[in-house]
């Protein structure tokens, strides 16, 4: 096949903005942050972060991972950490929403911070103030867990 | 602008009532698309947007697990002080986060978070979204760190599974959700600044975390559960690096202390010992570890 041929099979892809992988799939990040790692490994150094509601394109997947790409990066999701709904923050316009989204999840809604703050209301008793504290005191880094597993043996 | 606006309240009305009447549903995209305000495929858009929404009321999504386990951790947090001490917390954490890395959910909404409470009672629990304490009293009894692994790997099972969820999820639950998401969709279709009545939803949200809190603190788990739990944390120990058979040793540990003969929160529990056994029946154990040197001495070093 000519280089002209080659160009021309690929410029359909090119126009739409993806790359010619076979039956990529939309996929959004249901959790607040995640890392698109560069193995399906949770160690696994991060090539980029990704936030609730980014859009991604599921290209693979290799047992509870998936392989995703979109920005310009590639590499591994966890499978439970993206949603093949739509989720859509209803900040924006969601009048935008087209009819063939599939079902759609409107980020914020339901149990979210705005019921908190109401239900918090109801029962000041309730120690949200050591929740916060327990949040902050339990964060550990991808990097930290690495080397614990590593030092211990676990790898 | 202003042409588009004044389409909308008949658009949210219709996205408000579910258009669940697929006949009414093209019938308003067609009168929209009639106006010459928005384009046909735009129209049907809007009311399916609805739609869908309110398909996907079917189970709770990550974000509202978090919500959910946090009101669920304040109630714990009221009953049982933590012990804040960095250093302790810190290892909790790393072991935590390193079998809970090795499940199939590795991350949650808000992160995992392991925390340790001040308690006499021989205790562990979960809530949805990730939070996991465990009691002083049950900490002492641990003699290493594939114990502690053993430990939090169970109530990373029982978060994963979500066990602490099957407490609440009932269609008055997912009604009440369904309601929020289409008076959401309808405020943000017609652009009106009128605020979501959350009253209803926050009523939903109060039972559903006293639901939860009771089944933790009260109920537990029940047999079904806690043999799954067992099972899926043998699994995460081996896929992590730990030896399996440290479940075996902190189930033993329970049994010696009997502590489930004392009645209250392990009064539906399974007995360790017949936990034990299902075990063995259902997990091909492999051959015993010589112990790691490195993990027993960060072990006593953080817990003292």
């Amino acid at each position: 096949m000519s280089t002209a041929r080659r160009f021309l099979r690929i410029v359909p892809f090119i126009i739409a903005g993806i790359s010619p992988v076979a039956h990529a799939e939309p996929v959004w990040v249901q959790v607040r942050q995640s890392m698109v790692r560069a193995k399906p490994v949770f160690y696994s150094p991060g090539i980029s972060n990704v936030s609730y509601g980014d859009q991604l394109e599921r290209v693979g997947s290799e047992g509870t991972w998936i392989k995703v790409q979109g920005g310009g990066i590639q590499g591994f999701l966890p499978l439970s950490s993206v949603s093949a709904d739509r989720i859509v923050l209803v900040a924006r316009d969601i009048t935008k929403v087209k009819a063939d989204a599939g079902d759609v999840i409107l980020a914020g809604k339901g149990f979210s911070r705005e019921v908190e703050q109401q239900y918090r209301k109801t029962d000041p008793k309730v120690r949200y103030d050591l929740v916060d504290r327990v949040e902050r005191e339990a964060r550990v880094s991808n990097q930290a867990v690495a080397a614990f597993a590593k030092s211990g043996g676990l790898e | 602008m202003i042409r588009i606006l004044s389409v909308f309240p008949f658009v949210s009305l219709c996205v408000l009532a579910g258009c669940s009447n697929p006949a009414l549903s093209d019938l308003g995209a067609s009168v929209l698309s009639s106006t010459g305000y928005v384009s046909s495929d735009q129209a049907k858009g809007l009311f399916t947007a609805g739609e869908k929404v309110i398909k996907s009321q079917e189970e709770l999504t990550p974000e509202q697990e978090y919500y959910l386990g946090r009101a669920v951790s304040a109630q714990v947090l009221e009953r049982y002080t933590p012990v804040l001490a960095p250093g302790k917390t810190s290892y909790l954490n790393l072991v935590g986060q390193t079998v809970a890395g090795v499940s199939e959910m590795p991350e949650t909404f808000g992160g995992y978070h392991f925390a340790i409470i001040q308690s006499d009672q021989i205790n562990a629990v979960s809530a949805p979204g990730g939070f996991v304490f465990i009691s002083s009293a049950l900490l002492k009894q641990l003699r290493d760190e594939d114990e502690l692994a053993a430990v939090l790997a169970h109530e990373v099972a029982h978060v994963v599974k979500r066990h602490g969820i099957d407490a609440i999820a009932n269609a008055s639950l997912f009604s009440a959700l369904t309601e929020v998401s289409k008076q959401a969709a309808s405020v943000a279709a017609s652009k009106v600044s009128s605020p979501v009545d959350l009253g209803p939803i926050t009523t939903v949200f109060a039972e559903s975390v006293s639901g939860v809190t009771e089944k933790l603190l009260t109920k537990g788990y029940d047999r079904t559960q806690e043999y799954e739990a067992d099972l899926y944390a043998a699994n995460l120990l081996q896929r992590a690096g730990y030896d399996p058979h440290a479940l075996d040793r902190v189930l033993t540990i329970l049994e010696d202390s009997s502590i489930h003969k004392q009645g209250g929160w392990f009064d539906t529990h399974p007995s360790p010992a017949d936990r034990i056994e299902e075990l063995k029946d259902d997990f091909t154990f492999p051959a015993p570890q010589a112990p790691n040197v490195t993990r027993k001495a960060r072990f006593k070093k953080a817990m003292g």
